[in-house]
């Protein structure tokens, strides 16, 4: 098979249910920046919910701008490493150069209505398919970045495609 | 651990807590068994293969050292030097916060979020929902958020703003409660006229022409008190310093 270049996005949800310190405090601060940000918006209205906002109020879209910079400081505690999916050998390995922030759900009055997604960006080299399994290695760019094909030896990562994982962009390779 | 202990230990987790059972059976139907638990019950199955959603109540641990360890980092609105790059002139602003409600006294612990236009009269932020690189280039220039002090005080530094069509040159100021209720939301306006700031400034590259003044801005009009109106002093050599005080009902 001919080695192709894959994005994986991993789209991570996170709402009351968090039970990881990282996803905990992603879901509090979201929040109270949700709230805070609402506020400019919902004036005069009854509209406490996100739904309703986006509904009903013009540019209330703008809210997932805005909420944004409430996370940017954890996501950059990641240090470029996708959390939760783990090579076959358990450990994260997937690493991301883009990120988006995303409000699903949330109520200003209700923080349990809250519910957000960040979704993580990867870029791969997609050599194989085994078994239920994709082999990849580290798509970097650059003239130097991949090994020269008479380097015949690559770093490579066995995992599994798993729900909240997508391929949302291919090409083949040079 | 002998593999008939874990799965005993599978089970007393899974009959103890139904929300974990309900949980897990989602991953089930969406999820293929991986490894050495291919041959267990479903919902153990899901528990010991998933990792997959950040929601989920079974996710593995990741098999590695332990951290970095997760700490509690404000937002990056919270700073006070907004300028991200933006030229234009150095302003400094001091918004001086007191409560309505105790005798005009300093309102401490409050959060005063600001945000002004650029030069240009553009505002950061309005992109949306585009990604975002982790290198962070800055998209909320001009934007800030300061927590008042025991004089009620917050100072930022930015540059003074421009302006756009149909508005007068302001400044939007959002202040919260310490749990980010929303206290009062105004817009600070700029002294015109002869020796004034904004004569000096000139409108940056835009000049005046097509300028709203506060009289006709659909906003400052009936401020007759003044209330919204800033004092401001310096020059475009040495930047400018601007102050207003608020009073509040908190």
């Amino acid at each position: 098979m001919t080695a192709r270049i894959i994005t994986l996005q991993y789209r991570k949800i996170i709402d009351v249910n968090a039970i990881k310190q990282w996803d905990k405090l992603v879901f509090e601060d979201s929040f109270v920046e949700f709230k805070m940000q609402a506020q400019n918006f919902n004036r005069g209205t009854p509209f406490s919910s996100y739904a309703e906002l986006i509904r009903n109020i013009p540019h209330a879209e703008r809210l997932t701008g805005l909420v944004t910079p409430s996370i940017t400081g954890y996501v950059q505690q990641l240090d470029s490493i996708v959390p939760d999916i783990l090579n076959n050998i358990g450990r994260r390995f997937l690493k991301f150069n883009q990120f988006k922030f995303e409000l699903i759900n949330s109520d200003m009055n209700d923080k349990s209505k809250h519910q957000v997604g960040i979704n993580f960006y990867s870029n791969l080299i997609w050599h194989e398919t085994v078994g239920n399994y994709l082999l990849v290695s580290n798509y970097h760019h650059g003239p130097d970045a991949q090994l020269k094909p008479q380097d015949n030896e690559l770093l490579t990562h066995l995992f599994q495609l798993q729900p909240y994982l997508n391929i949302c962009a291919i090409k083949n390779s040079i | 651990m002998e593999r008939k202990n874990f799965l005993r230990s599978l089970i007393i987790g899974t009959v103890s807590t139904s929300v974990l059972v309900d949980s897990c059976k989602k991953d089930t139907d969406a999820i293929t068994a991986t490894g050495s638990s291919t041959t267990t019950s479903s919902s153990t199955t899901a528990s010991s293969s998933s990792s997959s959603s950040g929601s989920s109540t079974c996710s593995v641990i990741e098999t590695e050292t332990e951290g970095p360890f997760p700490s509690k980092t404000p937002a990056s609105y919270v700073r006070s030097d907004i300028t991200d790059g933006r030229t234009g002139y150095k302003l400094t602003a001091k918004f001086t916060i007191n409560n309505s409600n105790n005798s005009c006294n300093p309102l401490s612990g409050a959060l005063v979020d600001i945000w002004h236009c650029d030069a240009e009269g553009n505002y950061s932020e309005y992109g949306g929902t585009s990604m975002q690189s982790t290198n962070y280039t800055s998209v909320h220039f001009l934007r800030g958020r300061q927590t008042t002090d025991a004089n009620g005080l917050v100072t930022f530094t930015s540059i003074f703003p421009g302006w756009y069509q149909s508005r007068a040159t302001h400044i939007h100021v959002h202040i919260y409660n310490a749990a980010g209720t929303s206290l009062k939301v105004t817009q600070v306006c700029f002294p015109e006229g002869t020796g004034s700031a904004l004569l000096a400034v000139n409108g940056y590259k835009k000049g005046m022409t097509g300028y709203t003044y506060n009289a006709q801005d659909s906003v400052f009009s009936d401020d007759s008190a003044g209330l919204e109106l800033a004092t401001v002093t310096g020059n475009t050599t040495d930047g400018f310093v601007l102050s207003i005080t608020m009073s509040i009902p908190a």
